[in-house]
């Protein structure tokens, strides 16, 4: 197994930026997830993610994708190791922290999580709910800010059109584009994506990544998406991260991706190591 | 951009028209209700009476509640039990044509809404009403609450059995019809399948609940845990109140479960 | 149940490729066998009679006849009543159901963590509901007085218990997707609660709060009989006085009315779901 950390001076596609200020943003030290029952969901991870990146994650299913992801904005805790996120150890948070925290931080998810029953526009307005008072979440009195940014968030994708429609009449690709501008009425400085595209075709695949690469370079947004589609990664993403039973097995530009990299990721666990 | 975000802020529908709207008519309507709220207690004795009830719930009298004669609480909860129990079957008897006159997929529609009608009708009359009728048929006693019992639950008995009816799935005659199955054949093997597991699960329920509307019985004379209850409360002897009504609940909570779990078998097989 | 089979041994039919199978002995006959016997027990104990049946029988129908022609002109009295019991099922109704929900939130395991806090919960719900309505409106006749507030009472007590059984029941089989997306970009649980899950349950919630006053309406006619106003008092008032053809007015106006109330929430009920 190889552990190639990105070369500096590469000729690297466009898109991949390699932070504006070079700041690392999510920092894995010796990171370990181990379940109470023994199941080993993280080993010993290394990472450093700079800001303003667009990086994917591929493995297989119950590689350890989620977890790694899902570890960022504390869904899932660590059990070894210090998971910094600008400069915030992240195990020390909780309660009040905790929320504020994960305001900075908006997350895809595969099935859109959306409330089908309620229109686009205050799905979005959802994102604004932990900032406001009790009685105005209890009535569903939002303010006039706030909607305007829910509104421009729309916008940013692309279906502003559909802001008062029920979000259940939508299609896969329009829903989530919703969750999408969700996570964008947070403002938040990194974006976790969790298998964004796996329930959507082919074509609407594409649409959506390529809005998270528009997001990533015109608002600066760090993005941190797993994926199963390998040519959809390394076609949109600029880094690619290969996790296999919980390790990191390659890091590095997606031009340099190719069959071995693909072998080591996605081979048959050796018996030493427990699947997940 | 500003132009077409603060164009779709302007075109949102209107809901909020609507929703003011409801919010008033529902304050109107409670407001309008709120005439029964009324508390007459100027000499403060409902508190004290409340917390009577509550100390003597808590101290029930526990001589009462063990005396297995006649007169003994447990007595009169096997009692309760068995006229909800006979209730619900003779209901059931009842119900059981009374629902396939009102189906609508097996009988004409005129026929169907006049089965319907009778329901409603039947269930419209109050419990205590047939007590009274029905201890001019047979004197006071356990049995007048059994036929109360049985008419009061033909109601709900009725509307479920309908429902199941009514959800019936045709093709299953289709299949048995090929297989060149006789009228009586289709319905022992193709309708009287579907429809035993509901009915059953439907019969428990209704006998649940008639455990628990039995206590009307005893305020007209016709049975059951009721007559004590009412006596010892008009006498103010609230310990044995709590005695009678932990025997209740205690009943009930067991009969509850155990029905609980015999519907979950019928509907899970 | 093994242990039936233990006395009932299973029959082992053979085929004729070889392979045994094993067909348990029916549970029919225990099932038989139990009903009869409590049917018999019940029999005995409530001196269940067809002859009684047949020679009295006459008698219901008797009275059942009296109450028709009905009074008309009793008709302008029931008024009052009749818009007691509406008013009392309305409130008691309004009361129980929002009073309900706090509890039903709180007996939710996917919402609330604490395995403790939602078996007390849930245990306190099946109490209230086991404690008979009339039960409780006769306390409440005696804490609150004769009249339509005890009755209200009564009403609030068994639609809070009931709503919150089968809303906690609803908020169970919600879809927790957008719960678990309102934490994670930060909100408290109970603001994921009220953004993501409310407007879930919320036409569920209304159509049963609205199947639960239907039978209240009924329910507040009983609920007269003890004294807690309504049209329960009247008849209970024109049957001491063997007033037949009045009780056959109160009880049209009464079946008018349930029709009515039925049918309108039956519509508000299809166009929730």
């Amino acid at each position: 197994m190889r552990n190639i950390l990105a070369p500096q001076g590469t000729s690297s596609p466009s898109w991949y930026t390699c932070g504006k200020e070079g700041k690392p943003m999510i920092v894995f030290d010796h990171v370990s997830k181990v379940y109470p029952n023994g199941t080993v969901g993280l080993k010993d991870i290394n990472l450093s993610i700079q800001d303003g990146e667009f990086v994917a994650i591929i493995g297989r299913s119950g590689a350890g994708k989620s977890t790694l992801l899902r570890s960022v904005n504390r869904m899932h805790d660590i059990t070894e190791g210090t998971l910094t996120v600008e400069g915030v150890n992240v195990s020390t948070l909780k309660g009040k922290e905790l929320r504020r925290f994960r305001r900075g931080i908006g997350m895809v998810f595969q099935s859109f999580n959306l409330v089908s029953r309620t229109t686009v526009i205050r799905n979005v307005l959802a994102a604004r709910v932990p900032e406001m008072p009790f009685w105005r979440v209890l009535l569903g009195a939002f303010r006039k800010e706030d909607k305007i940014t829910a509104l421009e968030s729309l916008d940013k994708v692309g279906i502003l059109d559909k802001a008062y429609i029920r979000a259940d009449q939508l299609s896969g690709g329009q829903q989530q584009r919703v969750a999408l501008a969700r996570t964008l009425a947070q403002n938040p400085k990194i974006i976790l994506a969790d298998e964004p595209v796996a329930a959507l075709d082919p074509v609407t695949a594409k649409q959506v990544m390529e809005d998270f690469v528009r997001i990533n370079k015109e608002m600066g947004i760090s993005i941190l998406l797993n994926i199963h589609h390998v040519e959809l990664a390394i076609e949109y993403a600029g880094r690619i991260i290969g996790i296999h039973a919980g390790q990191i097995v390659y890091d590095g530009p997606s031009k340099e991706v190719n069959q071995d990299v693909l072998d080591a990721i996605y081979k048959e666990a050796v018996p030493q190591g427990k699947q997940t | 951009m500003e132009k077409t975000i603060a164009a779709a802020y302007e075109n949102a529908p209107k809901t909020w028209v609507y929703k003011l709207l409801l919010v008033f008519g529902v304050a109107a309507m409670l407001i309008w209700s709120s005439s029964t709220i009324v508390i007459n207690d100027t000499t403060g004795s409902g508190l004290s009476v409340a917390k009577n009830i509550l100390s003597g719930i808590f101290h029930p009298d526990t001589k009462l509640l063990f005396n297995f004669t006649n007169s003994g609480v447990l007595y009169l909860l096997l009692e309760t039990l068995c006229i909800a129990f006979l209730g619900t079957i003779v209901g059931a008897v009842i119900s059981v044509p009374l629902s396939f006159i009102s189906a609508s997929n097996l009988m004409p529609r005129p026929i169907a809404l006049v089965g319907r009608l009778a329901i409603a009708a039947i269930r419209t009359v109050p419990a205590f009403i047939y007590g009274l009728m029905f201890i001019r048929v047979t004197g006071p006693g356990p049995f007048a609450g059994l036929l109360t019992m049985s008419l009061c639950s033909i109601g709900m008995v009725s509307k479920m059995f309908i429902e199941s009816i009514e959800d019936l799935d045709k093709r299953i005659l289709e299949s048995l019809d090929a297989a060149g199955c006789t009228t009586f054949q289709k319905i022992r093997y193709g309708i009287l399948p579907q429809l035993f597991p509901d009915f059953m699960s439907t019969l428990i329920y209704r006998f649940d609940m008639n455990l628990r509307d039995a206590t009307v019985l005893g305020l007209v004379g016709a049975g059951g845990i009721g007559a004590p209850l009412i006596f010892a409360m008009s006498s103010y002897r609230w310990n044995e109140v709590g005695s009678i009504l932990l025997g209740l609940i205690v009943l009930v909570m067991i009969i509850e479960w155990i029905s609980a779990k015999i519907r979950t078998k019928l509907t899970r097989g | 149940m093994s242990f039936y089979d233990r006395i009932f041994k299973p029959r082992r039919h053979t085929l004729s490729n070889g392979k045994v199978v094993e067909e348990r002995f029916t549970r029919l006959p225990l099932i038989m066998l139990i009903i009869l016997v409590c049917t018999a027990i019940s029999v005995r104990i409530t001196g269940f009679s067809f002859s009684v049946l047949l020679s009295g029988g006459q008698r219901f129908f008797d009275i059942l006849f009296d109450m028709f022609p009905p009074n008309t002109s009793y008709l302008p009295k029931i008024w009052t009543p009749l818009l007691d019991t509406i008013k009392m099922s309305l409130l008691g109704s309004f009361i129980g159901a929002v009073l309900s929900i706090p509890f039903a939130i709180l007996a939710a395991s996917n919402i609330v963590t604490n395995r403790a806090l939602v078996f007390v919960v849930r245990l306190f719900l099946s109490l209230v509901r086991t404690l008979p309505t009339l039960v409780c409106a006769l306390i409440a006749t005696y804490i609150f007085g004769l009249g339509t507030m005890a009755g209200t009472c009564a009403i609030a007590v068994f639609t809070f218990a009931y709503v919150g059984k089968q809303l906690f029941e609803i908020i169970e089989t919600v879809d927790m997707g957008p719960f678990e997306a309102m934490e994670a970009l930060g909100a408290t649980r109970l603001q994921a609660f009220i953004a993501s899950v409310f407007p879930q349950v919320l036409p569920s919630y209304l159509s049963v709060s609205l199947f639960c006053l239907e039978g209240n309406v009924r329910y507040a006619s009983i609920l007269g009989y003890v004294g807690a106003g309504g049209l329960g008092l009247i008849m209970n008032e024109k049957i001491g006085w063997r007033e037949y053809s009045s009780v056959g007015m109160i009880l049209i106006v009464l079946f008018v009315t349930v029709i009515a109330i039925e049918g309108l929430s039956h519509a508000v009920r299809k166009r929730l779901t």
